[in-house]
C-alpha cells in the first residue's frame, strides 16, 4: 500500500488517503482479504493525527471497501459485491462523459465518436 | 527520603566548591596564626571557617534560582521535602563545620599551642552565632530571592558580609583581649566549664531556630504561586 | 476515556489575565496549544504540571487532580520544554543519578540507550550542549520513564526540519498504544500542524477557537481578491480582513461561502492562517474602539 500526501491538493487529507486506498483495492494492488495497517499505525507512518487517518478508514467502511472488526484490524472486502460494481460503473461513466464533453466542445458527430470507441475496444 | 534526594541534587549542583574544602582549611589554619600571633589562633580559625561556610552553603540559591528552578519544580515531591532538603544540606555543612573546628583545635595543640578551656568553651558559642547567620540568610533567600533573576549583587552581599562582619569583628575583638583587659581572659578562664555548657544550650538552641525557620520557609513557599 | 481534563483554569497576573480555560484530551490523541507570544500558552502548561497553582479551577490527569496527590500526579507527566529546564552545570549522568532517586519507574537502561542513540555528550556540560541536544536529552528523560501525558512547551523552537521531524515522530509513538496523550505549545505550527487531532487557540487569555484540526480547517475559507469588489455583506463576515495595494485576504466560516458568488479565490486555509486572521481581527478591533 503507498499513499502520497500532498499540502497543495483541494481534497482534505482523509480524503487524499480515502481515494488513495480506494484506488488500489479497485485495481487490486491491495488484495481482498488483505489486512489494512492500524488506524494508528498508518497515522505514524504517513504522519498525519490520528483523527485524520480514522476518518478515512471510517468512509472506507461506510462505501463497502473494508470491514473493521474488533481485534483483527481493518480488512479489505471482496471486490465482486454490488457496492464494488457501482464504483466501477461510476468511473467508466465519469471517463466516457469526459471524453463526450470533449467530442461536443470540438463538435465531433455521434458516429465519429462511436467509431473511436469501437477502435479503442478492438485494441 | 525523598527530602535527603533533594540535598543530593544541592550537593550535585554545588560539587565543584567541595574540591575547594581542603584548601580553604589550610588557609583558616594560616589565618589563625597569622592574626593572633599564637595567642587565640583557634577562635580566629574557627570563626574564619564560619565564615567560609556561610558563604558556602548559600552557593546552591545562585546556581538554582530563576530560570534552572524548572526541573526542582517538576519532580513529583511536595514542597515540604524541597525546602526541608535544602535546610538539610544547610545543617550538613554546619556538621561539617564542628568537624572542621574539632580538627582545628587538634592541629593547634599539635603544633604545641596552648588551648584554653574557655577558647574550647568559645567555639561552641562561635557556632551557635554561625547557625544563626545561616538561618538568617536561608530565611532571606527563600522569603525573597526563590526564583529571582539578575540579583546577584544583592544576593552576594547577603551572603558574605554577616560572615565577614564576625569574623573581623573576632579578630579586633580577640586581638585586643590580652593586653588591654588581661582581667577577662583570666575571669574567662575561671568560667570556662560554665561556658562550654551554656555554649551547648546556644548551640541546641540555634539548631531550634533553624529547624523554625525551615517551618516558616514551607508555609510561605506553600502559598506561593510557583511552588 | 479522557486523559487530560481541563476544568474552568483561571489565573490572574499583574496585566495578565487567563480566563476560563477548559477543554479535555481523549487518551491516545495529540493537542496543539495555539497562541501568540504572551497569550498564556505557558501559563497554562504551567497549571497542567501543577508546578503553577490556578487561581480558579482544576486539571486531572486520568482522574487524578494535583491537589489529591501531587506526587502521583507529577509521576504521569513528562515535560519537555525550554532549554534552560535542567542546569547548565549538570552532565548527563546527574540526571540519570536524580531521575533513579526520584521515579520509581525510571529505566536507567532505557535511558542510556536514547543517549546513546542520539549521540548525546555523556561528558560535556549542558551548558555546552547545543539547543537540539538539550531537547534530545529532555526526550530521554521523558521516555525512559512510565508517563501518561507528555507536555511540550515549545519544544521545537529553533529547531532544524530534520530535528523537527524527528520529535513529531516521537511525538506519534507516544501516542501509538492509544493509551497516552501530547499536549504542545506553540506559536508556529507548520510541520506540527499535521499531527494534531486537536487544536486550542488562545489569544490574550482568552479561548478563541477548540476544536478537532480536520473541523477548524473545513469551518473556514481562506479569501483573496480584490478589496473594491467586496459587498457589504460580505465584509461583515470577513475575519482579519488583510488589505494592501493589489488585494485582499482574510478567513471566512465556510457557512457564509454562498456569499463569495465568482468574484474571489478560495482555497483550504492552514491552522496558521485561521490563527493569523484571528489575531489580526482583534487587533482591529482593539484599534476601532
Amino acid at each position: 500500500m503507498k499513499i502520497i500526501i500532498s499540502n497543495q491538493s483541494e481534497l482534505p487529507i482523509y480524503a487524499q488517503i480515502r481515494e488513495q486506498i480506494k484506488e488500489q483495492i479497485l485495481n487490486g494492488q491491495i488484495p481482498e482479504g488483505e489486512t489494512l495497517p492500524s488506524i494508528r499505525q498508518l497515522a505514524k507512518e504517513v504522519g498525519v493525527s490520528v483523527i485524520t487517518t480514522t476518518r478515512a478508514y471510517s468512509e472506507l467502511e461506510a462505501e463497502g471497501f473494508i470491514a473493521t472488526m474488533q481485534g483483527k484490524g481493518s480488512v479489505v472486502l471482496p471486490t465482486d459485491n454490488n457496492l464494488l460494481r457501482e464504483q466501477y460503473l461510476l468511473r467508466i461513466e465519469e471517463g466516457l462523459s469526459t471524453a463526450i464533453e470533449t467530442a461536443k466542445v470540438m463538435g465531433m458527430p455521434k458516429e465519429e465518436l462511436k467509431d473511436i470507441f469501437d477502435n479503442l475496444l478492438e485494441t | 527520603m525523598r527530602a535527603l534526594h533533594f540535598t543530593k541534587i544541592d550537593y550535585i549542583l554545588t560539587r565543584k566548591q567541595i574540591f575547594m574544602l581542603p584548601l580553604l582549611f589550610m588557609l583558616a589554619l594560616a589565618v589563625g596564626i597569622k592574626v593572633s600571633e599564637e595567642e587565640m589562633a583557634l577562635l580566629i580559625a574557627c570563626s574564619y571557617m564560619i565564615f567560609i561556610s556561610s558563604v558556602f552553603s548559600t552557593t546552591v540559591f545562585a546556581y538554582c534560582g530563576g530560570k534552572n528552578r524548572g526541573f526542582l519544580l517538576l519532580l513529583p515531591a511536595a514542597v515540604k521535602d524541597r525546602v526541608a532538603g535544602r535546610f538539610l544540606y544547610g545543617l550538613s555543612h554546619i556538621a561539617l563545620l564542628g568537624v572542621l573546628c574539632g580538627v582545628l583545635m587538634g592541629a593547634y595543640r599539635m603544633m604545641g599551642f596552648e588551648v584554653t578551656g574557655w577558647e574550647s568553651a568559645a567555639v561552641l558559642w562561635e557556632l551557635a552565632a554561625g547557625i544563626v547567620i545561616m538561618t538568617l540568610e536561608y530565611l532571606f533567600f527563600y522569603l525573597f530571592g526563590e526564583g529571582k533573576e539578575n540579583w546577584q549583587f544583592l544576593s552576594n552581599i547577603v551572603r558574605v558580609v554577616p560572615g565577614m562582619a564576625m569574623f573581623f569583628a573576632m579578630c579586633h575583638l580577640l586581638a585586643g583581649l590580652e593586653d588591654s583587659a588581661p582581667g577577662t581572659v583570666i575571669a574567662l578562664d575561671t568560667m570556662s566549664v560554665k561556658l562550654m555548657q551554656t555554649g551547648v544550650i546556644a548551640v541546641a538552641l540555634s539548631l531550634i531556630l533553624m529547624a523554625a525557620a525551615a517551618v516558616v520557609c514551607v508555609k510561605v513557599i506553600e502559598k506561593r504561586d510557583y511552588a | 476515556m479522557e486523559l487530560l481534563e481541563v476544568k474552568n483554569l483561571s489565573k490572574h497576573y499583574k496585566g495578565f489575565d487567563l480566563k476560563d480555560i477548559t477543554f479535555s484530551l481523549p487518551k491516545g490523541y495529540i493537542m496543539g496549544y495555539v497562541g501568540a507570544n504572551g497569550s498564556g500558552k505557558t501559563t497554562t502548561l504551567n497549571l497542567i504540571t501543577g508546578i503553577l497553582k490556578p487561581g480558579e479551577g482544576e486539571t486531572y490527569i486520568g482522574g487524578l487532580s494535583r491537589k489529591e496527590d501531587i506526587v502521583a500526579y507529577r509521576n504521569k507527566i513528562g515535560y519537555v520544554g525550554d532549554e534552560s529546564f535542567f542546569p547548565e552545570n549538570f552532565k548527563i549522568k546527574h540526571i540519570k543519578n536524580i531521575w533513579k532517586d526520584f521515579y520509581p519507574t525510571f529505566s536507567e537502561e532505557k535511558f542510556i540507550g536514547f543517549v546513546k542513540g542520539w549521540g548525546l555528550p555523556e561528558n560535556k556540560m549542558l551548558k555546552d550542549f547545543s539547543r537540539g541536544m538539550k531537547v534530545m536529552l529532555m526526550f530521554a528523560s521523558v521516555l525512559s520513564r512510565e508517563t501518561e501525558l507528555l507536555v511540550l512547551d515549545e519544544a521545537t523552537n529553533g529547531l532544524d526540519p530534520v530535528m523537527r521531524k524527528e520529535i513529531l515522530k516521537l511525538m506519534q509513538e507516544y501516542v501509538m498504544d492509544g493509551e497516552r496523550s501530547v499536549i504542545f505549545s506553540t506559536h508556529i505550527l507548520s510541520d506540527l500542524e499535521q499531527i494534531a487531532d486537536y487544536i486550542y487557540f488562545i489569544h490574550e487569555g482568552k479561548t478563541v477557537l477548540y476544536d478537532a484540526k480536520d473541523e477548524l480547517t473545513e469551518s473556514f475559507l481562506l479569501v483573496k481578491g480584490e478589496s473594491a469588489k467586496i459587498p457589504p455583506a460580505l465584509k461583515k463576515e470577513l475575519i482579519g480582513l488583510e488589505e494592501n495595494a493589489y488585494g485582499f485576504e482574510a478567513i471566512l466560516p465556510s457557512d457564509q461561502a454562498a456569499l463569495l458568488g465568482s468574484a474571489f479565490l478560495f482555497e483550504k486555509p492552514t491552522i496558521d492562517q485561521i490563527v493569523i486572521h484571528y489575531i489580526m481581527s482583534a487587533g482591529n478591533q482593539a484599534r476601532t474602539k
